[in-house]
C-alpha cells in the first residue's frame, strides 16, 4: 500500500507544528503510519487474499490441493447444512439483537434514576458484557441442565413445565438467544444510558411543566439524543451476533441436530473437524461478506461529523 | 405518590442488578459445594463450603493456561499500544491523504470475523512451525488490538490542546520529542482505558485461540472449553477456574468503570 507515498504527497503542511518539521518531520511521519500499517496489512490483507485463494481449491490438510474454481461455493450452495447455519445466524441476529434493544432502553431509564447505590447497581449490570463469552456460556449451560439446573427448578417453582433446553431444537435456540440477551442487553443498556445523560434537563422540565404525556416525552425529547446510540448499539449487536461462535460452541456444541449451529461454527467444523480447509474459506468468505455490509453501513452512520451529537454521558 | 414512583424505581433498578448478578452468584456458589451437592435435585443454597474445588483447579493444567493467556495478552496489548498510540497521534495531529479512508479500513479490520482468518492463519503458522506458540496468537490478537487501540486513542488525543504541544515546539522541543514529553503523558488515562480493554478482550477471545493453540499455548478459555469432554463434566473445578478466571475481569472492569461508554463504542461516545 502506498502509505509512503500518501505522506509525501499531502499538500503542505496543515498545522503550525507540521511547518517545524522539517526532513526528521518526515521520518517521524513516518514511524507514525508505516510500522502499524505494515503490521496490518501482513495480518489482515495477506490472509485474507490467501483465504480468497485456498477457497478456490479442494483442499485437506495432507493432501494436495486440487484446483475446483468455484467448486466450493458452489458445493457449498447446494448444502442444506449451509442454509440452515445461514438461517440459524439470521435468526440468532434478529432475535438477539432486537430483545437486547428493547430491554437495553427499559433498563436504560431504569439505571438512568439517581439514589444511592446506583453506582454498584450500575457496576454489576454492566458486568456480563466484559466476562468471556465462553465463560458465560459454560456457567449458563450448567444453570440448563436438564436434571440439576437451576433454570428449570426456578420455573417449576412458580408453576411453569420444566423446560428441555439444549436438548429441543427450538428450546435450544431460545438458550442461546438467552445467554446473548443476558451479556449483551448491558451494552445497549450502557449506550442509552450514555444518551440520556446527554439530554438537556432544561428540556425534561419543560416537558414535566407542559404535563407532556411519557410517549410524547419519549418520542420529543429522549428519541434525538437516542437516536445514534441506539444505532450504534445495533450495528455493533449485529456484527458480533453474525460471527456468534463461543456461546453456542460451549452451550450445544451446534446441536441438536445442528440446529445451533452458526456459520462460524460451521466453518471451524470444515477446517478443524474435516480438515476442509478450502470450504473452511468459503464458508468464511460468505460471513465476511454479510458483515462487510453491515459494516459498511455502520461507517457510514458514525462519520466523524456525527460523532458531535453525542458528547458526555455517565 | 411522587414516593410511590421512586420506590417502585428503585424497587425495579434491584430487580434488574439481581437479574445480571444471579447467574454470577450462583457459579460463585457452585464452586464452593462438593460433587453431591452441585448434583443435587433440588438445588442446594445452603451449604458447608468446600475449598476442594480451587485446590483441585490449582493442581490441574488451569494455571499453565491462565499463564498462557496473561503472556498473550499482555504482549499483544504491549505492541498494541505502542504502535497504536504512534498511529492515533498521528490520525489526530497531521492531515493525511485518504486519514478517512483509512481510519474506517482500521474498523473494518476490528469487525473482521475471527472465523475468516482462522484457516489462513493456520496454515501459515502450520507451515511456519508457529502453531500452539505464544507468538501466533500474540501476532493475531495484534490484528484486533490495534484497530480498536487506534481508534480509542485517536480520541483521546484529540481532548489534549493543540496549544500546549505548539508550546513546546516553540520551547525546542522536536516532534518526537512533543509526542513522547507532552502527549504522551497528557492521554496517560487514556492509554491506561486503552489497555485495559485490549487485555480483556485478548484473555477473552476463544475461536482463535483454540483453532490455533492445542496444548502448550492453550489459552484458559480453550482449557476450560475442554474439561468438559474428560469424563463427563467436573463442575465444582469449573466453576472454580471460572471464578478464578472472571476475577482479574471484574477489577479491570471496575478500574476502567467511567470509560466503559468509550471502551465500548470505540471512542464513538463518551
Amino acid at each position: 500500500m502506498a502509505q509512503e507515498a500518501m505522506v509525501s504527497k499531502r499538500d503542505g503542511p496543515a498545522t503550525a507544528m507540521e511547518a517545524a518539521a522539517g526532513f526528521r518531520g518526515v521520518w517521524w511521519r513516518r514511524l507514525l503510519f508505516v510500522p502499524t500499517f505494515g503490521l496490518l496489512l501482513l495480518l489482515a490483507i495477506v490472509p485474507l487474499i490467501f483465504s480468497l485463494g485456498i477457497s478456490l481449491f479442494n483442499y485437506s490438510i495432507g493432501s494436495k490441493p486440487v484446483w475446483v474454481g468455484l467448486g466450493n461455493y458452489l458445493n457449498m450452495f447446494t448444502d442444506p447444512q449451509f442454509w440452515l447455519a445461514t438461517r440459524v445466524t439470521v435468526q440468532f441476529t434478529i432475535a438477539a439483537v432486537s430483545i437486547e434493544v428493547v430491554l437495553g432502553i427499559l433498563f436504560g431509564f431504569v439505571m438512568n434514576q439517581r439514589f444511592t447505590g446506583m453506582g454498584i447497581i450500575r457496576l454489576i449490570v454492566f458486568l456480563p458484557m466484559m466476562l468471556a463469552p465462553l465463560v458465560v456460556g459454560l456457567f449458563w449451560r450448567f444453570m440448563f441442565d436438564q436434571t440439576f439446573g437451576i433454570v428449570d427448578y426456578l420455573l417449576t417453582q412458580i408453576g411453569l413445565p420444566a423446560i428441555p433446553w439444549l436438548i429441543d431444537p427450538f428450546w435450544a435456540r431460545v438458550a442461546v438467544v438467552v445467554v446473548d440477551v443476558w451479556q449483551w442487553t448491558p451494552f445497549v443498556t450502557l449506550l442509552v444510558l450514555a444518551g440520556l445523560g446527554t439530554v438537556p434537563t432544561d428540556l425534561l422540565e419543560a416537558a414535566t411543566l407542559d404535563r407532556a404525556s411519557n410517549w410524547m416525552k419519549f418520542r420529543q425529547i429522549y428519541w434525538p439524543y437516542l437516536r445514534f446510540p441506539l444505532l450504534l448499539a445495533l450495528l455493533f449487536r449485529s456484527i458480533d451476533t453474525l460471527k456468534m461462535f463461543d456461546s453456542p460452541f460451549i452451550l450445544t456444541g451446534g446441536g441438536p441436530g445442528n440446529y445451533t449451529s452458526t456459520l462460524s461454527i460451521l466453518g471451524y467444523r470444515h477446517q478443524i473437524m474435516f480438515f476442509n480447509v478450502g470450504m473452511a474459506a468459503a464458508i468464511s468468505w460468505v460471513v465476511v461478506i454479510i458483515i462487510n455490509i453491515v459494516t459498511n453501513i455502520l461507517v457510514k452512520l458514525i462519520t466523524p461529523a456525527k460523532v458531535g451529537q453525542v458528547h458526555t454521558g455517565l | 405518590m411522587k414516593i410511590l414512583k421512586r420506590v417502585l424505581g428503585v424497587v425495579l433498578a434491584l430487580f434488574v442488578a439481581a437479574m445480571f448478578l444471579f447467574p454470577l452468584l450462583w457459579v460463585v456458589l457452585a464452586s464452593f459445594k462438593t460433587k453431591l451437592e452441585l448434583l443435587a435435585v433440588p438445588p442446594v443454597f445452603i451449604f458447608q463450603p468446600t475449598l476442594q474445588n480451587y485446590i483441585n483447579a490449582f493442581n490441574s493444567d488451569f494455571p499453565m493456561q491462565v499463564r498462557n493467556s496473561l503472556i498473550i495478552a499482555i504482549s499483544s496489548t504491549v505492541i498494541s499500544i505502542i504502535l497504536g498510540s504512534l498511529t492515533a497521534y498521528g490520525f489526530s495531529r497531521y492531515a493525511i491523504k485518504g486519514s478517512d479512508f483509512l481510519q474506517f479500513w482500521i474498523l473494518s479490520l476490528r469487525m473482521l470475523p475471527a472465523i475468516a482468518v482462522v484457516v489462513p492463519f493456520y496454515l501459515v503458522f502450520r507451515m511456519l512451525g508457529l502453531l500452539d506458540t505464544h507468538i501466533a496468537l500474540i501476532l493475531v490478537y495484534c490484528l484486533f488490538n490495534i484497530s480498536f487501540a487506534v481508534w480509542v486513542l485517536k480520541g483521546f488525543f484529540d481532548e489534549i490542546p493543540l496549544e500546549l504541544e505548539e508550546a513546546a515546539m516553540l520551547d525546542g522541543y522536536s516532534p518526537p520529542q512533543v509526542f513522547l514529553r507532552v502527549a504522551l503523558p497528557l492521554a496517560r488515562s487514556g492509554l491506561a482505558t486503552t489497555a485495559v480493554f485490549c487485555l480483556i478482550q485478548s484473555l477473552n477471545e476463544f475461536l482463535l485461540a483454540v483453532s490455533l493453540t492445542t496444548r502448550v499455548a492453550e489459552t484458559a478459555p480453550v482449557g476450560l472449553s475442554k474439561v468438559q469432554t474428560l469424563m463427563g463434566v467436573d463442575w465444582g473445578l469449573l466453576s472454580a477456574a471460572s471464578v478464578l478466571f472472571m476475577l482479574p475481569i471484574v477489577i479491570f472492569t471496575i478500574i476502567v468503570r467511567n470509560e466503559l461508554v468509550r471502551g465500548m463504542s470505540f471512542g464513538r461516545m463518551k
